[in-house]
């Protein structure tokens, strides 16, 4: 010690030449990253091999989880799918290089396919019979059971594609078991067989007040449109939506009812709404959220100091209920925020999100402030429900592994 | 020349094949807007407004020029992204 101390000079030099030596290494590492992108195709194989190891040893134990979503078209469903494939990480894109007016998206760990695929009958072909879409004589539920049934057993498919823009069904595209497949359409839950291969299953149900407002919005800009074509084309489908569609809201684990706000009376405008998530109880893998207390009945007002809210202000509703016989928790919230980023507050008093940190709902909620339904309860339920089904897939995913083991032992 | 055009390309554009329809369903359901017949056409409405809803939203999602741009470039000097 006191030697070192003495030689000062060898000692400041030898830090000197540490400094080097770091700032060399330093250097090297910058240089290192620089190079990346000639090297990138290098780094990516080495990268990609790993990740092929790991997708692989998860491919033998773990089938795919399916999850399907249930609403009529222009409801929101592809907006919910960009919340969930977002929960999951990564961007869904179309399949590459297949046909460009597929229906199917597909991410890292998310396949989704719209059930428009299984139409039995094209669009000449519901003109001739004079069934509408909605109609199950338009679909093939024996196929889709099948294919399902196929993705779940691990294997791949030849799954149709319905051309939404010729109306006709093109030839087939191959879909490979994702960790997690989505079916989303009209007709998730109404085939008893497919029903009983869904892990979990979500209904979007939209009030004909809101549905109106939100297709004129949708619609109002095209040519040949107006509200009197809007308003008929909602009610002469009607018929058929409440006969084959509706029906299926009761087998849900997840409803996210849609309806016009009561803190605005007589409001038509469907700016301002009012959504309630109704949670099935005793669903496996799944705990509904909470308000404060689990079980109790609560109205809450978050807006005063914590809160900004304008006109007409945020309300929360939370308590046990039955739906269509089944023992529910709804929770239910009717306004709109101002500041994004005050969602926090509302989430810090929320139970069982199934967030892997503080504030994930947030977070998520912020990434995608840009899509529709950001500042009401539709996106800030729609994200809770996307981390609800990773908590579903991951706790598949635990037993999974732990049979795997049993089976070892 | 109208003719031409109606014969060569009776539907091509989505947007021309909604406005005949909302015509068409308009007409079918004149006589009984509660049949059949008057449920399909309108149908068919939803299923192209709903396409051309889809279409419209992918496009906004290709707006920004310079994402374009670097998907086909990304050595491009205003493209690089170095992850470290």
């Amino acid at each position: 010690m006191a030697s070192r101390l003495g030689v000062t000079t060898s000692s400041s030099s030898s830090s000197s030449t540490m400094i080097t030596n770091e700032s060399r290494s330093m250097s090297f590492s910058s240089h290192f990253s620089g190079q990346c992108v000639n090297m990138g195709a290098r780094l990516q194989r080495r990268r990609a091999r790993c990740h092929v190891v790991l997708v692989t040893s998860m491919a033998v134990e773990q089938r795919p989880v399916i999850v399907g979503l249930a609403a009529d078209s222009g409801c929101g469903k592809s907006t919910f799918m960009r919340r969930l494939t977002s929960v999951f990480g990564g961007a869904a894109s179309p399949p590459k290089g297949g046909n460009p007016d597929s229906n199917t998206l597909i991410s890292d760990t998310t396949t989704v396919i719209c059930l428009d695929d299984y139409h039995s009958l094209d669009r000449t072909g519901r003109k001739e019979k004079n069934v509408t879409a909605l109609d199950p004589r338009a679909n093939n539920f024996d196929l889709m059971y099948e294919q399902v049934k196929a993705i779940r057993d691990g294997k791949a498919i030849e799954k149709p594609i319905y051309n939404h823009v010729t109306g006709l069904l093109d030839p087939p595209e191959t879909i490979l078991p994702p960790k997690i497949f989505v079916i989303e359409g009209l007709h998730p839950m109404y085939d008893p067989r497919v029903r009983e291969l869904l892990d979990f299953s979500i209904y979007l149900d939209i009030s004909d007040e809101v549905k109106f407002a939100w297709k004129i919005q949708r619609d109002m800009a095209e040519r040949g449109h107006s509200l009197e074509s809007i308003k008929a084309s909602i009610a002469a489908r009607k018929p058929d939506f409440d006969a084959y569609i509706d029906p299926q809201k009761q087998y849900a684990d997840i409803v996210i009812q849609v309806l016009p706000t009561q803190l605005i009376p007589d409001d038509n405008e469907g700016k301002v709404l009012r959504v309630r998530m109704i949670m099935k109880e005793g669903v496996p893998n799944f705990i509904p959220v909470h308000l404060f207390d689990e079980g109790s009945t609560i109205s809450w007002v978050p807006c005063g100091r914590k809160l900004t809210c304008s006109y007409p202000g945020i309300k929360f509703f939370y308590g046990p209920d039955t739906y269509y016989d089944n023992e529910v928790t709804i929770l239910e919230m009717d306004g709109q925020f101002d500041k994004l980023e005050e969602l926090i507050y509302v989430e810090s008093h929320l139970s069982n999100v199934s967030s892997k940190f503080y504030g994930e709902v947030t977070q998520q909620m912020l990434k995608h402030a840009d899509f529709p339904g950001s500042n009401n309860g539709t996106g800030f339920f729609q994200t809770i429900v996307g981390l609800k089904i990773r908590e579903v897939y991951e706790s598949i995913i635990a037993k999974g592994g732990a049979s795997l083991e049993a089976v070892k032992a | 020349r109208l003719r031409i055009v109606a014969m060569a390309n009776p539907s091509s554009d989505i947007k021309e094949v909604l406005s005949q329809r909302i015509k068409e369903a308009e007409e079918v359901c004149v006589a009984d807007s509660s049949s059949r017949e008057c449920a399909v056409a309108w149908d068919e409405v939803e299923e192209l407004s709903a396409e051309i809803a889809h279409k419209r939203v992918k496009q906004e999602d290709k707006k920004d020029p310079l994402e374009e741009f670097c998907k086909d470039a990304p050595e491009a000097d205003e493209c690089r992204v170095y992850e470290d």
